[in-house]
């Protein structure tokens, strides 16, 4: 039988262990040692888009050398030294920070994060374009994931974006909101009004609980959702809380309450 | 053997102390709208309380878009992993019973976790109508 391996690192001069497979984030986060981030989530491959998890790292082997990596991406090796809030990684964070402000001048979580760590304004000069996005792609990663890439990024340098095919509203875009939802700057809106959702340009007509009425989602997604799932469309066509009100009734009606002694629902 | 949460209606009186457990042992709140389990009162001293049946094939499982659902061997539960779930409510709406939740204030889902293995609901019921055993 084999052992799992595992890997000895130094956080800030405490020693935790790890398996092999892991980033300096995760372990950090699972000892609960805090990392800004704003492009991470765990459900997505990293891409160290944000820089904003910058940290030092060293190690005895490398002969004093040191540098700055992205938590998210760097992944733990045997002996690593990191180092996650000294002047070094301080200074680098805010310089970030500073820089995503110039871009951002508006986005109130910029400016709260910016705050956080010391920075009120930018020292560079604004974007003149208004906008709250800064570009860290977790709208494109999550469609992909979703499986439907129907948004992607465009254009590079300070023309980058992330954009549509051709301005028009995504052929591929099924109104899961998905993006909306994940945005870590509440830059992707989407508005739900008399059972159509606006998300990207499009009009997606709404699904409505068959008990109640209220919109669920946009027919284009049911479809989608039932292909990806094999569960028929019937799963996705009662709000919760009809399916709630429903197995109320249910049990009421099947049983006999006073009658039955227990009933097990789980394990 | 695996231990399984057993409600008896009869010996429910709706006090929603399960409620209130569940609420303070997943979110350190009495807010109830954070709570895993609901108890219902429907007349004539019948009340009913509702959590997940933890499906063996769950609908909640097979819909959700980034695997941030998962059972949990140890004690059958089916849990949510906070940290990958995007809060795209797919799982509540699939439900067919209505036991997904969302914690509006953080924007994941929520469930019946079975506290890992020592509900809390079951420990703080006053009238044995839920038991773990």
């Amino acid at each position: 039988m084999t052992t799992e391996q595992t890997i000895n690192i130094e956080i800030d001069g405490r020693f935790f262990q790890a398996r092999p497979e892991m980033t300096i984030l995760e372990v950090a986060r699972r000892e609960g040692i805090p990392i800004p981030t704003l492009c991470h989530h765990d459900a997505l491959e990293p891409v160290g888009a944000c820089r904003l998890c910058l940290v030092e790292i060293s190690h005895p082997n490398w002969k004093g050398w040191k540098g700055l990596v992205t938590a998210c991406l760097y992944p733990v090796e045997e002996g690593l030294r990191v180092s996650t809030g000294n002047e070094e990684v301080r200074k680098a964070r805010r310089t970030v920070l500073d820089l995503l402000l110039a871009r951002c001048p508006t986005s109130a979580v910029i400016r709260k994060l910016a705050a956080e760590h010391g920075v009120t304004a930018t020292s560079y000069k604004e974007n003149e374009v208004e906008t709250t996005c800064i570009l860290c792609g977790l709208c494109v990663r999550v469609c992909a994931e979703k499986g439907c890439n129907a948004i992607g990024t465009s254009g590079r340098g300070i023309e980058k974006a992330i954009s549509i095919p051709f301005k028009q509203p995504p052929p591929d875009c099924i109104g899961c909101a998905s993006c909306a939802h994940i945005c870590p700057t509440d830059t992707i809106r989407y508005r739900d009004e008399d059972g159509v959702r606006k998300i990207w340009g499009h009009s997606f007509p709404m699904v409505k609980c068959t008990s109640c009425g209220q919109p669920i989602m946009p027919e284009k997604q049911l479809e989608f959702e039932v292909a990806k799932s094999g569960l028929s469309a019937e799963y996705f066509q009662t709000c919760p809380a009809c399916s709630r009100k429903k197995t109320v009734t249910t049990i009421r009606t099947a049983f006999d309450m006073s009658a039955i002694e227990s009933v097990e629902v789980s394990g | 053997m695996l231990k399984t949460l057993t409600i008896t209606p009869s010996r429910c009186i709706a006090c929603r102390t399960c409620e209130m457990s569940c609420a303070f042992k997943h979110a350190g709140s009495s807010g109830l709208g954070v709570a895993r389990i609901q108890a219902f009162m429907i007349g004539e001293g019948q009340n009913q309380l509702l959590t997940c049946f933890q499906c063996a094939e769950a609908a909640c499982v097979k819909v959700c878009p980034v695997n941030a659902l998962s059972r949990n061997e140890q004690t059958d539960a089916i849990e949510v992993d906070e940290a990958r779930c995007i809060g795209c409510g797919l799982c509540a709406i699939a439900c067919p019973f209505g036991h997904m939740g969302q914690d509006g204030r953080v924007g994941v889902a929520i469930k019946c976790d079975l506290c890992g293995g020592e509900p809390a609901c079951a420990a703080f019921c006053p009238t044995k109508a839920l038991e773990y055993k």
